[in-house]
C-alpha cells in the first residue's frame, strides 16, 4: 500500500464523518466538498483522467454550489438540540454493521482481485466506449436530465391553484 | 495486501458512513449529501473494479451515475425549496402532511 493512498484513504474518512457528524450543514457541505476532492484524487490514481475531471467539474463545481445555494437561501440552522430516537441510532449502527460486512471478503481476498493496469481512462477512450457501445444510454441520459430540468422548474415556481380556488 | 482491496475497503466504509447518515440525521439537505457520499463510493469501488478487470466499462458506468445524480440534485434541491415553502423547515420530521 502506497503512501498516496493510505493519506487520501484518511481523508475521506475524516471528510465523510464529518460530512455526517457535523452540526452545521454549512460544514456538511463543505466536508463533502473535501470527500469529492479525494475520490477525483483516487480516480487519478487509478488512471482515470476523465473521471477525475469530472469529478471535479460537475460534484464539487456545480452540485455542491446549488446545495451550498439552497442552504443560504433557506438560512438554515443546525438541528436542534434533541437527538434523533435512540430505536433509530440502535436501527443505523446495525445496518452499517451489515454494510461494513462486505469488507470481510474484500479484507481476506475471497474475491481473486488483482491490480491488472486497465487502459487509461482518456476522454479518448471514454468519449469511444460512450459514442458507440452505449450510445442508446447516452440518448436516454439525455431525455433524463431534460425531464429532471422541466421538473426542478415546475417544483420550483409557485403553486397557482389556490389562487384559482379563490377567484 | 493489494492496492484495490484498500481503496475498495474505504469505499466500503464510506458508504456505510453515508448510510448512518441517512438514517440518523433529520435536515433534508444533509441527507441528501449523505447520498451523494453514498453515491460517490459506490463510484469508487465501480472504477477500482474496472482497473481490476481491465477495461473501461466500469468507468462508462460511473459517468452514467454522474449524470443520474446531476439529475438528482436539480430535482432534489427544487423539491427541498418546495417543502421549506410549505412547512416553513427543511427537517424530515415536519413534512408530515401526508401521513395518517
Amino acid at each position: 500500500m502506497s503512501v498516496t493512498i493510505a493519506i487520501l484513504s484518511v481523508c475521506m474518512l475524516i471528510s465523510a464523518v464529518s460530512v455526517v457528524a457535523a452540526r452545521s450543514p454549512i460544514v456538511s457541505a463543505l466536508a463533502l466538498v473535501g470527500n469529492l476532492i479525494t475520490v477525483a484524487a483516487f480516480y487519478a490514481a487509478m488512471n482515470a483522467h476523465f473521471l477525475a475531471a469530472v469529478q471535479i467539474l460537475v460534484y464539487a463545481g456545480a452540485i455542491v454550489v446549488l446545495v451550498l445555494f439552497v442552504l443560504m437561501l433557506l438560512n438554515v440552522k443546525g438541528e436542534a438540540g434533541k437527538k434523533s430516537d435512540f430505536i433509530l441510532r440502535v436501527g443505523a449502527a446495525i445496518i452499517a454493521g451489515f454494510f461494513l460486512l462486505t469488507v470481510v471478503p474484500i479484507w481476506d481476498g475471497w474475491l481473486g482481485l488483482s491490480n491488472l493496469s486497465a487502459p487509461e481512462g482518456t476522454v479518448r477512450a471514454i468519449g469511444k466506449l460512450v459514442y458507440t457501445d452505449y450510445v442508446y444510454c447516452f440518448e436516454v441520459a439525455s431525455i433524463l436530465i431534460l425531464i429532471a430540468v422541466v421538473g426542478a422548474v415546475t417544483l420550483g415556481r409557485r403553486a397557482r391553484i389556490p389562487n384559482i380556488a379563490s377567484e | 495486501m493489494e492496492r484495490i482491496h484498500t481503496i475498495l475497503a474505504i469505499a466500503a466504509i464510506t458508504f456505510a458512513i453515508g448510510a448512518v447518515g441517512v438514517i440518523v440525521r433529520r435536515n433534508v439537505i444533509v441527507v441528501f449529501m449523505c447520498i451523494e457520499l453514498m453515491l460517490n463510493a459506490v463510484n469508487l469501488s465501480f472504477v477500482a473494479f474496472s482497473q481490476s478487470v481491465g477495461n473501461l466499462t466500469g468507468q462508462v458506468a460511473v459517468f452514467f451515475v454522474m449524470v443520474v445524480a446531476a439529475a438528482e440534485a436539480a430535482v432534489g434541491l427544487a423539491i427541498f425549496i418546495a417543502l421549506f415553502r410549505t412547512a416553513r423547515s427543511v427537517e424530515s420530521t415536519s413534512a408530515t402532511e401526508l401521513r395518517l
